[in-house]
């Protein structure tokens, strides 16, 4: 296809490479919130926690230019469904940095209690498939292919029927112990939403390629 | 889906639940030896603005005036193919060119009121068909201009001269004049391109409430006009120079200026033309 006209053409780049970087940084965000998490590392929780004006000074100026293209330069078809993916993609990444916070939090009140060995298993694992499942979804939007959305949803199976086992392992204790497992199951609901934000890019991706809403 | 090599995006349930009474079949134009327009298939859906929009030269003036054959005054212009206007093939002998002419009303890319009185200008046409008293006459004219958004605007000056108005006002009367016949389906040639945005504007928000009572159908090269206003869009091009126009692609202008079906109409309503 040809260029686009000079002007929207830079702008475009220009907004693409911010969101680039913002959904690096996110993704970085969440291997070293799992980091974090297995080694019950809490200085870097507090550091993550604190990181996270970053995420949202990023989200602030993607909308800030994507409302600009928008209404300067009318961007139809391709170009509107890139744009207005561009502008969910940068709000999903937000969002994934707020449960990151959200994760470390309960991490940092957890400060005292040992995690068992297999909870961290689980962590670990619900972890590494969210993360890969943001990888993926982000790599979709890059390359303009919807082809392996669909995987996502698959992979997204997986990181639910890991958060469902977690609730079906509780079976009471004692009253810190029922205070240890809520924070548990809290962190497990909070990865395993970094995981939906994940399919939801694939789903806007398969939009911004087809120019059809498929749920 | 296709409809006679007319790619119709919006489906054939919506065209079903649409009336048109207005379709062109394999409409072909020609000036002398060149030829304007090929094999055109289009249906114009009733109450409804249609956008006709393309690149210079590309035969979307041409196929407008097909509508009420102002070709006909072209000298060496001719026509294969038809256009059926309730069924009646406009090009059909004996077909009465005024009386399409009265029901398809027609307004130009710069206004040209006559040089009369704002109310001689709206009374003209009705004159002509032979509406001879005042207060039928007065009352046309009241009504035309109401229907035109400009009687709030002129009603202290219907005897001044309509070449006093300002440019957007004049544009209003001249459609206040094509409202004064009562036509069915209104030709609209560039409408705005002479005027200031503040005045588009109001021809823009013009059209949009006459769209309820007629049918429209616009050319622009302001794509964003026709995004905002017209409800069904015809893009038009020339392969190469000296080539005949053709429809490339028509459908609800929602879905052209979201998702094209056309990768031409993606390449010319982003910028990538050429």
């Amino acid at each position: 296809m040809p260029p686009l006209r000079k002007s929207f053409q830079e702008r475009f780049e220009e907004l693409e490479r911010d969101l680039n970087i913002m959904c690096n940084k996110g993704v970085e965000t969440v291997e070293r919130t799992r980091k974090a998490v297995l080694n019950q590392d809490f200085e870097l929780a507090r550091e993550i926690i604190d990181g996270d004006d970053d995420l949202d000074a990023f989200i602030i100026q993607i909308e800030e230019k994507g409302i600009e293209v928008l209404a300067l330069q009318a961007p139809v078809a391709i170009d509107l469904r890139r744009i207005f993916v561009m502008l969910r993609i940068a709000m999903h990444i937000e969002r994934v940095g707020d449960l990151c916070v959200n994760i470390c939090k309960v991490l940092l009140s957890l400060k005292g209690y040992s995690i068992s060995p297999n909870v961290k298993d689980n962590f670990s694992e619900m972890f590494k498939r969210a993360i890969e499942m943001l990888r993926q979804s982000l790599e979709s939007f890059k390359n303009k292919d919807s082809s392996h959305v669909s995987d996502l949803t698959q992979m997204d199976d997986k990181v639910d029927r890991i958060h469902r086992a977690f609730l079906e392992g509780v079976n009471g204790g004692d009253r810190e112990e029922v205070e240890v497992t809520v924070r548990v199951l809290m962190i497990a609901r909070f990865v395993e939403r970094i995981a939906d934000h994940a399919v939801d890019i694939g789903e806007d991706v398969k939009y911004m390629v087809i120019g059809r809403f498929v749920e | 889906m296709r409809v006679d090599g007319v790619s119709v995006q919006c489906g054939f349930e919506l065209m079903e639940k649409l009336e048109c009474r207005l379709g062109v079949h394999n409409l072909s134009v020609y000036y002398d030896d060149f030829k304007a327009l090929e094999n055109i298939n289009l249906l114009i859906p009733c109450k409804r603005i249609t956008a006709f929009i393309g690149p210079s030269g590309c035969g979307k003036s041409t196929l407008l005036r097909c509508f009420n054959r102002m070709n006909d005054l072209v000298p060496g212009s001719y026509v294969e193919g038809s256009i059926f206007f309730d069924g009646t093939d406009i090009f059909s002998d004996n077909y009465d060119v005024t009386e399409l002419r009265r029901k398809v009303g027609m307004v130009f890319q710069k206004p040209n009121p006559f040089p009369k009185t704002v109310y001689e200008n709206v009374a003209y046409g009705p004159k002509i068909a032979g509406i001879k008293k005042k207060a039928v006459l007065d009352e046309i004219v009241e009504r035309s201009l109401k229907r035109a958004a400009l009687w709030d605007e002129v009603k202290d000056k219907l005897h001044s001269s309509a070449l006093r108005l300002s440019g957007g006002q004049q544009q209003r009367l001249c459609i206040a004049r094509a409202l004064a016949v009562e036509p069915e389906i209104i030709l609209l040639d560039e409408p705005c391109s002479a005027l200031d945005p503040i005045a588009t504007q109001r021809i823009e928000d013009l059209l949009v409430e006459l769209a309820e009572k007629y049918t429209i159908i616009i050319v622009t090269h302001n794509m964003q006009q026709a995004a905002r206003i017209s409800h069904f869009t015809a893009f038009m091009m020339i392969e190469e120079h000296g080539d005949p126009g053709r429809i490339i692609e028509f459908g609800e202008t929602s879905y052209i200026f979201t998702n094209p079906d056309n990768e031409k109409t993606e390449r010319y309503i982003t910028g990538r033309f050429g």
